[in-house]
């Protein structure tokens, strides 16, 4: 301290200029004119330079205090950019439903997928739309992408759909290209099969499968799927044909059910008929 | 009467012929500074620090009276005062002060008070720095020279006796 102050006897003259003239200086940043504006502007531009000038030297605090606040705010974007992405892709699955729903020729109930097994012979989807909506057993349940199953039972709020991956189920395809009919059906495994069709009949990997007129269970022409696989066995009448479905029902979250069943009345005719 | 005493009337005087009777000897709106004369003369008489301090005394006496730019006049005489105390020398004072040499340190620190002036007082306006420099500066300078030659004579002559 003493040290201090004899430096500060010892230069008196510097440190009194000091002083006056700062005291000076606050006296002239009183005054609101524009040589002032200039002076201060040209004092921000200054100080400005000199604080990007040594804000090279790291703060070794600030850089603890940013790094953590940078982490803080990482975490809340990426929790932000998933809850956008998964808007994004809900956003598109609504769209492309939404274009379903208004070029169709059906009339469409929405549902969402509620509950789902797929792990079974006989796979089945719970959908949070029931007889309150209108939906009764065997309507045929789509999404965008084609078709996904019928349903098989209702209560007043939910139905239970079959879907095409059901030991069950059964529907009349044909490939879209040569028009080649046969019956759709699953065996366990991955894809769906496309059988009675015989090894004359054109089919080639690639073609779509779409239901056909001849079902009455389903409105023809929905998409089935495409054909991935064509084989002939020795001494069989058939080839084997497997189809990948269109719709992926493993991930599969909102579908249509159609309302209306088709044809009616030729239900009806074909039911007497074969009696 | 003592020092500090006669300084403060004598400032004070001045102060006030300063801003009105000296505008009477105005030449084309150039007036000489009495104000820095006497600054000069307190920093060779007293030494730098109250050449300094004094300085801005009447350096802030004169911009409240003035009432335009508070504070530009005190910082300008404060490093006058300042600059003036560096020719301070107690053993030669007598002898600055009759001679040539308080001329010319009137007229160096003159220059440098009117330089400094400028350099704040052209800032943001349309006034060209070195018009107003060679416009008013250094015939500012030129004329409170000259003026200075009076208390010069002054001195040269108590100095004689």
């Amino acid at each position: 301290m003493q040290r201090l102050f004899n430096i500060v006897r010892a230069f008196k003259e510097y440190v009194v200029l000091a002083l006056l003239t700062i005291l000076s200086l606050i006296l002239l940043s009183l005054n609101d004119n524009s040589q002032i504006r200039t002076i201060r502007a040209y004092t921000v531009g200054f100080v400005g330079l000199l604080q990007s000038a040594t804000s090279v030297i790291p703060n070794v605090f600030a850089l603890e205090r940013e790094n953590t606040l940078l982490r803080e705010q990482n975490v809340s974007l990426t929790d932000e950019v998933s809850r956008l992405r998964e808007a994004k892709l809900e956003n598109d699955r609504l769209r492309a439903m939404l274009g379903l729903k208004e070029h169709g020729s059906f009339h469409l109930v929405v549902a969402d997928v509620v509950g789902k097994t797929l792990d079974l012979l006989r796979n089945t989807i719970t959908l949070d739309a029931g007889e309150n909506e209108g939906v009764k057993a065997n309507m045929p349940i789509v999404s965008e992408s084609g078709l996904v199953g019928r349903v098989i039972a209702t209560s007043k709020g939910y139905a239970v759909g079959q879907l095409m991956m059901n030991k069950e189920f059964r529907s009349s395809a044909k490939v879209q290209r040569s028009r080649v009919l046969g019956i759709l059906a699953w065996n366990g495994g991955e894809y769906l099969e496309l059988r009675n069709v015989a090894k004359t009949q054109d089919v080639a990997v690639g073609d779509v499968v779409m239901t056909s007129e001849y079902s009455n269970a389903f409105p023809p022409n929905l998409r089935i799927g495409i054909v991935v696989d064509v084989t002939e066995h020795e001494g069989g009448l058939f080839k084997q044909i497997r189809v990948k479905p269109s719709v992926d029902l493993a991930t599969v979250e909102h579908v249509f059910i159609v309302t209306a069943v088709p044809q009616p009345e030729r239900g009806r005719l074909e039911t007497g008929t074969s009696r | 009467m003592n020092r500090t005493a006669r300084n403060i009337a004598v400032s004070l005087a001045l102060v006030v012929l300063q801003t009105t009777i000296v505008r009477m000897l105005s030449l084309e709106g150039i007036v000489p500074d009495l104000l820095i004369i006497w600054v000069v003369y307190i920093a060779l008489t007293e030494g730098q620090l109250h050449g300094t301090v004094w300085g801005f005394c009447i350096g802030l006496c004169a911009d409240i009276l003035s009432g335009s730019f508070l504070g530009l006049s005190a910082m300008t005489k404060t490093v006058s005062g300042f600059v003036g105390g560096y020719f301070f020398n107690d053993n030669k004072t007598q002898l600055t002060l009759g001679t040539y040499r308080f001329l010319l340190i009137v007229l160096s620190v003159s220059f440098l008070h009117n330089l400094l002036y400028f350099i704040i007082f052209t800032q943001g306006s349309e006034i060209r720095f070195w018009e107003v420099v060679f416009k008013f500066g250094i015939t500012t300078t030129l004329y409170t020279a000259t003026v200075c030659v009076i208390p010069m004579f002054a001195f040269s002559r108590r100095l004689s006796l």
